[in-house]
Formats: C-alpha cells, structure tokens, sequence
C-alpha cells in the first residue's frame, strides 16, 4: 500500500501532528481532484490551526472553502456534495461547534446509506478539533466522542499521533464510502511524534487499535491526549518501580478493536481506561462492556477507569488542574491497581512534569 | 411537440399519481402497507409540472410527502409499492417505507421525515455539479413549513453567495401538520428569499400543471446558464389529513370550502373524460404493481444489519 511505502521511507523522521495534518489533506487534494475541504477560515492566515495553511493558494478557492456560520447547513451541503461525487472534508475549529450540525449528522449523513437499502453513499470526512487549557471553558474544551460513535453508520477516530493521522486519513479518504467524524485534540498539534517508530495498526485496515507499549502488569487504553498521559505515566512505573505496562491506542472510537483489547486484558488481568471525556455512558463504559460481556473472570482486580470529571469544564485553571486527570493519578491508580496498598509508597512524578505538553500551547486562540 | 399533447402528458402523469395514492387509502386498512404515508392528494401538478420541466440528468431532493416527485421523476411504480410494504424488492429493501423513497437511477435523491434536511443537500449536489462541470440542475422541493427551518437560511444564503445551479420549489399548502401559516410565520416566503438576492417566482395556481411547468421551465433555464438560484413559492393544496389515509376537515384547523374551491379547478377532479380515458390502463399497472410487492420476499433476516456504515 502507498501509505506503508510511504512510511518507511519516513522511518525515523520527526513529524508534528499539525504537519501530519496539513500533509494528509494536501495528499488527499493532490490525489483526487473531487476532494475538496469546507470549513470556517480554512483559507485564512491561520489556516485551522495549520493544517490546511497555502492548500487554498495551491489548489484554488473553489477546492478550499471558506464557509458562513452555519454548521448544520455547511454539514447538508457536505452531504448533497457527497452524495454526487464530492469527497468533502468538513472541518469544526472546535468539537462543540459540531452539535449544531448534528441533525445532518445523525439524522442524514449516518442514515443515507442505510435507510435507502443501500442506494447512496455519504463518503465524508469531519474534523472536529478537541480543546483544552487556557480558559477554554465549558464550549470549547468538549469531548463527544461518545455521543458520536452511539450513532450506527458513522465511524469516529481519536487520533492520538501523527502516525495515527498519516496511516488512517489517506485510506479512510480512499476507502470509507461513510461518514467519518475524526476527533482531533488541539494540545497534540505541537506535539513532535517519530513517525513510523509507533506500532502500526494490527488489522486489515489502519483503523485498529495500537499497541504504543508493551508491558504484562496492566493495560491501558487510552483515547487521544490521554495515551501521551499513559505512555508518560508507564515509563515512570517502569523506571521507579520495576512495572511494565501496556499501553494500547484506541485509535478508532465508534468500532474498537475487541480482539487487541481482550488479548492484553487475558495477558496483564488488569485493565485502566483513560478517556478524554466523561466516564459514564462514554469510552470508559464502553470498553468495560466489551470486557464484561466476553471474559470478566480474565480480570483479577476491579477496573479503573479514568476521564474528565463530571462536570462542564471550569475556566480558572486551578480548577481545570482538577477537572481533567493528570498524570500523577494516572500514574497513582496504575500503581495501586498492579501493586494494591504497596503502590501507595511508589513515588509519584512531579506534576510539573505534565507541563511539558502544555507549555508549549499558550493562547490567544 | 403541441401543447395539447403536452397537457395530456401532464394530465396522465398526475392521474397516474393520484390513483396510486387512491388506491393507497383503499389498502390501508388491510395494514399491508406497514408504514406512516403523507399524500400528496391535491398537490400532483406541482410534481408533474416540475419535474417535466427538469431534464433526466437533473436532480430531485424531495420530502416525506414523496410518493408524487418520486412518480414524477420516473421512479418505479412496482419498487414503490413494495417498499410500502416492506418488501425486499422494494426501492429501499424494505427499510425505507414511504417516507425515503428514492430512484437515484432517475435522479430521485431520496426523501427525508426531517423538515427541511434535504435542501442543503441539492445545495452541495449543485457545488458538486458545478465543480465536476456536469451540465445539471438540482432542485430542492418542500413545504412552507421548511422555510422556517435555519438550514433553509443557511441553505440559501450559500446557494446565493455562489450562484449555485439550484432551483428552489416551495409547495405552500399553508399547513405545517395542522399550524396555518399565519401562526407561523412574520414573513412572506418571496420577499424573504429576494432579500438574499436570489430569483423569485411565484405559482398562484399549483392545481395547474401547464402552469406550474411554464413558471419552473423558465426557473430551470436561467439557473441551468449561471444565473444563480431562483426559488418557485407554488401555491397548492393538501385534500387529506397531514398523516394518514383521511380527510379532516371535521377538525376544525382548516376550511373545507377553500379546498372545494381548489377542488373546483383541479383538472383531475373536472375533466371526467380525461379520467375516464386512462383510468382502467392506470389502474391496470397499479394491479400489476401491488401484485408484484404481494408476491415478492420480505428482506432476510441478514439484512438488517446490512448497508449500516
């Protein structure tokens, strides 16, 4: 496949996920001349946050949109679009914007294909950015990826690295004839990712799950920003106390990788769920379900499970500090799940140390 | 050719329509048809003259009142009537029912239940159409209901901003379900839409056929050479209840003598000889269809899980 090819001639390169962004939509235009991006100020100096900055300058106005406000109309002309030829790539600068579209969303564009016995086809994409810290607040800081992926006939990914974005955005875009909801978080953007040097999805198509670390004293799955949080939260495990833990990628919400999951669960007995929205009736649920429902006996601890709190988000950041899980409690419930009343005398790493994602996101927006 | 030969044409077509929705209330009660229907009684012409006035290429995005644009724009009688009953050899397998008919083979876009969900999409059929240089109309049909709806705002403005090959057509029976307009409603539907600079025509008579296609051939024209979107308001009336097989004049939400003075006018309800001329060949394909949807399979049971994402 072109994109493997592709990624091993990166191997070793070092890649933001703003430029695995900006590269897979400038591939996907370059690729095929029916793909066209539509969204608030995709044309701008800023260009969403970068990742479709000179695309406009290089394959024209009529490819790059600029839009109104108005996101429930621009997610219907995406569908009209679709459904004669077009693969339009919508994009939402915040994840709360999109509620407004969703009655194309979930009552349109997940139906089409099925409530027409197979008739038409909605082949889109909508980028939906998460964000966080800095004031974001209660409207721009949510995290819907559950609400989404509730939904039959819409595929929804988290993409937690760049490698996630190179190898899943390029097929889905070649080979999804369905609406797919992408879930990109903002505080990733500057992230620096070794490209190719992540485990590769195991399935027959990049949306699996991946296996970021391995390790036999507990799983992790994680979503989005807080698979950088488990990666962090292992390494210090393993370097103060000796536990190897497994760290797996969720990478796809709406479908999640049953066979990746259980296999790891089978072998570690423990399992954490980090998400990056709220607990209950979300990821976290999810994939205790699934757990629940196929082989409870393989876990020899209860689950723990870890999101934000529930509540909206709050602006001031010494109450955002305690809305979203953070490092040092991750790495806290980790070490008491493997170790029980023991993980408690596990030094815990410095809190200060999480800032080294966040720093380097400063607003204005 | 003749204009005579036009009417007739239109005339059959919107008989046509109207025995298969006659012969919907005469099945109902058997609940064979396993599926809300919304008749379009009353409003044929409008379908008729439109889609007469649109080419094969052209597209049509129309509403749960869907059973006339589907006829209209050639959709097949016998995968209608099997979709109302729920068949696999339906135009939607059987997971349609009345309210998502389609034919895309003949440019029948499908038909939302969501007031208003599916006028954005002719809007992105036509950013399409133009991006791909495809020589087509798209044309958007709903009801006056729609025109509150702020996807149809949203819609317009854009199809306006970009000059889209769009023909907008409002059906304004004057009834949102059993709401008039008056309660509905601070703005006149024309006025509102040439505030966006967009082309506007008007069809007092939407009972008329030859009417309605003179105003929407002349709409499909200007749109069809660059001129931007125009919006047809065609005035209509619904004979039957919003849902259902009857009528409800009894209730009390609406006059009956407006609907027999549009009875009055309705050539499907004057031109006896007209009616009688082809009622037996029609009423002999709807044999044929309702047969045909009594005879075929119900979707297996594998379908149901099929076609989802």
């Amino acid at each position: 496949m072109g994109v493997a090819h592709k990624l091993n001639d990166d191997l070793g390169a070092v890649c933001t996920y703003r430029d695995a962004l900006h590269r897979s939509m400038h591939d996907a235009m370059t690729r095929d001349p029916n793909v066209v991006i539509l969204g608030q100020g995709v044309d701008d100096h800023k260009g969403t946050f970068g990742s479709t900055l000179g695309l406009a300058e290089e394959f024209g106005a009529g490819r790059v949109m600029d839009t109104p406000l108005a996101e429930e109309g621009m997610t219907g002309i995406a569908v009209g679009a679709a459904l004669n030829g077009l693969y339009p790539i919508q994009t939402h600068i915040r994840v709360d914007f999109a509620l407004l579209a969703m009655n194309q969303i979930v009552n349109l564009a997940a139906k089409y294909r099925y409530m027409f016995g197979g008739r038409f086809e909605v082949p889109m994409l909508v980028r939906m950015i998460i964000g966080r810290s800095w004031g974001q607040g209660a409207q721009h800081s949510q995290s819907l990826q559950s609400m989404f992926a509730h939904v039959p006939g819409l595929l929804v990914l988290a993409p937690a690295s760049a490698d996630a974005i190179l190898q899943t955005y390029p097929w889905i875009i070649e080979h999804h004839r369905g609406p797919v909801i992408s879930l990109e978080h903002r505080l990733l953007y500057d992230v620096n990712f070794r490209v190719g040097a992540e485990a590769a999805a195991t399935g027959d198509t990049p949306l699996g799950a991946r296996v970021v670390r391995r390790g036999g004293a507990a799983t992790v799955v994680a979503t989005s920003i807080m698979v950088l949080e488990a990666l962090r939260a292992a390494d210090h495990l393993a370097q103060h106390a000796g536990i190897e833990i497994e760290v797996i990628d969720l990478n796809c919400v709406s479908h999640p990788d049953t066979r990746v999951i259980m296999e790891s669960v089978e072998r570690t007995g423990r399992l954490l769920v980090a998400d990056t929205s709220w607990k209950a009736y979300g990821v976290c649920a999810e994939i205790c379900r699934i757990v629940c429902e196929r082989m409870p006996m393989a876990l020899t601890a209860p689950v723990v499970t870890l999101g934000m709190a529930p509540a909206p988000c709050p602006t001031a950041k010494v109450l955002e500090d305690e809305f979203y899980p953070n490092l040092r409690r991750l790495t806290q419930e980790l070490a008491t799940l493997v170790l029980g009343r023991e993980g408690r005398d596990v030094p815990l790493p410095d809190d200060a140390s999480m800032a080294d994602v966040y720093k380097r996101f400063k607003g204005p927006f | 050719m003749s204009v005579a030969d036009t009417y007739e044409r239109l005339f059959h077509a919107a008989l046509r329509i109207r025995l298969v929705e006659e012969r919907i209330i005469a099945l109902y009660p058997s609940d064979k048809i396993q599926s809300p229907v919304h008749l379009s009684i009353g409003q044929e012409a409008v379908a008729v003259g439109a889609c007469d006035a649109l080419a094969a290429r052209d597209l049509v995005f129309g509403t749960y009142r869907g059973h006339a644009f589907y006829l209209a724009k050639g959709g097949n009688m016998r995968a209608m009537f099997a979709e109302l009953y729920g068949k696999a050899t339906g135009c939607g397998g059987g997971k349609a029912g009345s309210m998502h008919l389609a034919a895309p083979e003949v440019g029948f876009m499908g038909a939302s239940a969501v007031v208003a969900s599916t006028i954005p999409h002719a809007v992105g059929s036509a950013l399409a159409a133009r991006h791909r240089k495809l020589d087509q109309v798209a044309l958007a049909v709903f009801g006056d209901g729609a025109t509150e709806q702020g996807v149809y705002h949203e819609s317009l403005n854009f199809a306006a901003l970009h000059r889209l090959p769009v023909v907008l057509l409002c059906e304004n029976n004057g009834l949102a379900v059993h709401s008039p307009r008056e309660a509905r409603q601070a703005f006149g539907i024309a006025e509102h839409a040439r505030g966006y600079g967009i082309n506007v025509a008007v069809c007092e008579d939407g009972y008329d056929f030859m009417a309605v296609r003179a105003v929407l051939a002349d709409a499909v024209s200007k749109v069809r050479t660059g001129e931007g979107p125009v919006l047809v308001e065609c005035k209509t009336e619904r004979y039957m209840e919003h849902v259902g097989v009857g009528e409800d004049y009894a209730a009390g939400y609406r006059s009956a003598e407006v609907a027999a003075e549009w009875k009055r006018r309705d050539p499907l309800c004057c031109e006896a000889d007209l009616v009688a001329r082809w009622t037996a060949e029609i009423a002999a394909e709807i044999d044929d269809a309702v047969a045909f949807a009594e005879a075929s399979p119900w979707p297996s049971s594998d379908a149901l899980l099929a076609d989802v994402a």
